[in-house]
């Protein structure tokens, strides 16, 4: 029988730090998925998920039980890819300049009308997507991911941010404007 | 007709609108909104969520290995019993103040009880005095009436000397207490009785006429019933007379 995270968490807490091993297993690909969605890279990902286990367990006597552990760790795993999204923020926006020089970004459209093949173009709009995602800031990046991508709700994602839930609901809207704004070319060239 | 702004068909969109309907009926009706809202759904849709690689089933290995040794022990909480000894603690605490009050309270009501009745009550004590006077005077009156009719025979029956020897106790005390007092009049004649008293209970047993006569012309026991009479009399008049008037003599 699976021994529930409370358990888990008493033990842990009475001394037993290897069990703490089985929470890690039991949540590490969830946060991870959460912390690669809103850092874009795997390193950074790995990174977030890292620190997410180690402020967790530091935070394990505090755990108050309100929301479920797994909502816990999630909430966590948002907050630390957030954290980590705001630290490269500096190396990002350089490589999306880079990535939205203007001679680039015609060859992108050029590449677009060139190629009939529907592969091509999806990979052209993830990888206009990804540059869009990075020209958000931190806090709209991250509330975006959870609320687009994770469909998580304003309440959700203002605790994980640990915002008023209307500054939560204004990032969202923010994201959506900047993002429609720098994908309406995609849909005109399609 | 109001038409819906761009952040409330953003809350249609992801299901937050206060009103569901309400959006769904104006969409319907409204061409230029519903343009808009196609436009947005079109322009979200097409975000797809980046496709995660996957991690391997030793991922999560791979994590705890990395932390584990950035992990403290949590210290272990000390035994039940003594979680329970802080609330048995507080306990056994409360109950020694409540004795040690108690034990206080007793000790003070002890010290002060007694001032408390001279000063609450002074009257009360003086009814005591006189009571208890009365009653020693109206033995003594007794004593001294027996002892003046009484013949050889009698004296050597021994009521007059046990009863001579139990005064004589109860005769110091109030003499002493009528002293302290400064009641002279009432210390001297208690000291005649008393001095009668010790004769009297020194007696041998086989008193003849003649030591009972010099004993009653000695000790002018006559004179000395007088005065007891007059000193009973006095003190019935100053305590509770109506009381005592009919129990004494």
């Amino acid at each position: 029988m699976e021994e529930s995270d409370d358990a888990i968490r008493r033990a842990v807490l009475s001394g037993d730090k290897d069990a703490y091993r089985v929470l890690v297993a039991r949540y590490s690909q969830v946060v991870f998925r959460v912390a690669y969605r809103t850092t874009g890279n795997e390193s950074d990902a790995e990174e977030a998920v890292q620190e997410t286990f180690l402020r967790a367990y530091q935070g394990l006597a505090n755990f108050a039980g309100r929301s479920s552990m797994a909502t816990w760790f999630y909430r966590i795993g948002a907050n630390c890819a957030l954290d980590m999204v705001s630290r490269r923020r500096p190396e990002a926006q350089s490589r999306i300049a880079e990535e939205n020089d203007s001679e680039q970004s015609e060859v992108q459209l050029a590449d677009i009308k060139a190629g009939p093949d529907r592969l091509l173009l999806s990979r052209e709009i993830e990888a206009r997507q990804q540059a869009a995602m990075s020209e958000l800031t931190p806090t709209e990046r991250t509330a975006f991911v959870l609320r687009h991508m994770e469909d998580r709700s304003t309440d959700e994602i203002a605790a994980a941010l640990k915002i008023a839930p209307n500054a939560a609901k204004q990032a969202v809207f923010r994201a959506v404007q900047k993002l429609r704004r720098q994908l309406a070319p995609l849909w005109v060239n399609t | 007709m109001k038409h819906l702004n761009e952040a409330e068909l953003i809350e249609h969109y992801y299901e937050e609108s206060v009103d569901m309907a309400d959006c769904e009926r104006h969409l319907k009706a409204c061409a230029a909104c519903a343009k808009h809202y196609a436009d947005l759904r079109r322009d979200l849709d097409g975000v797809k969520p980046l496709a995660t690689p996957l991690r391997g089933e030793g991922y999560s290995e791979q994590v705890w290995q990395a932390i584990r040794s950035s992990l403290p022990v949590y210290e272990k909480p000390k035994r039940s019993w003594v979680r329970l000894g802080r609330p048995l603690g507080w306990a056994a605490a409360c109950a020694l103040l409540i004795a040690v009050a108690f034990v206080a309270g007793r000790r003070w009501e002890r010290r002060q009880a007694p001032s408390v009745a001279v000063a609450v009550d002074p009257q009360a004590r003086q009814r005591v005095v006189i009571v208890v006077l009365g009653d020693h005077l109206d033995r003594s009156e007794r004593l001294l009436v027996e002892l003046n009719h009484a013949g050889s025979n009698d004296i050597s029956g021994t009521p007059l000397r046990s009863e001579a020897r139990e005064l004589l106790a109860s005769n110091r005390l109030v003499r002493q207490s009528a002293m302290q007092a400064g009641n002279l009049n009432v210390e001297a004649s208690l000291d005649r009785l008393e001095r009668l008293l010790v004769e009297l209970a020194n007696e041998p047993e086989d008193l003849s006429e003649a030591d009972l006569t010099r004993l009653r012309q000695e000790m002018n026991t006559d004179g000395l019933l007088f005065d007891i009479r007059v000193l009973r009399s006095r003190v019935n008049s100053q305590g509770a007379p109506k009381a005592t008037k009919g129990v004494s003599i």
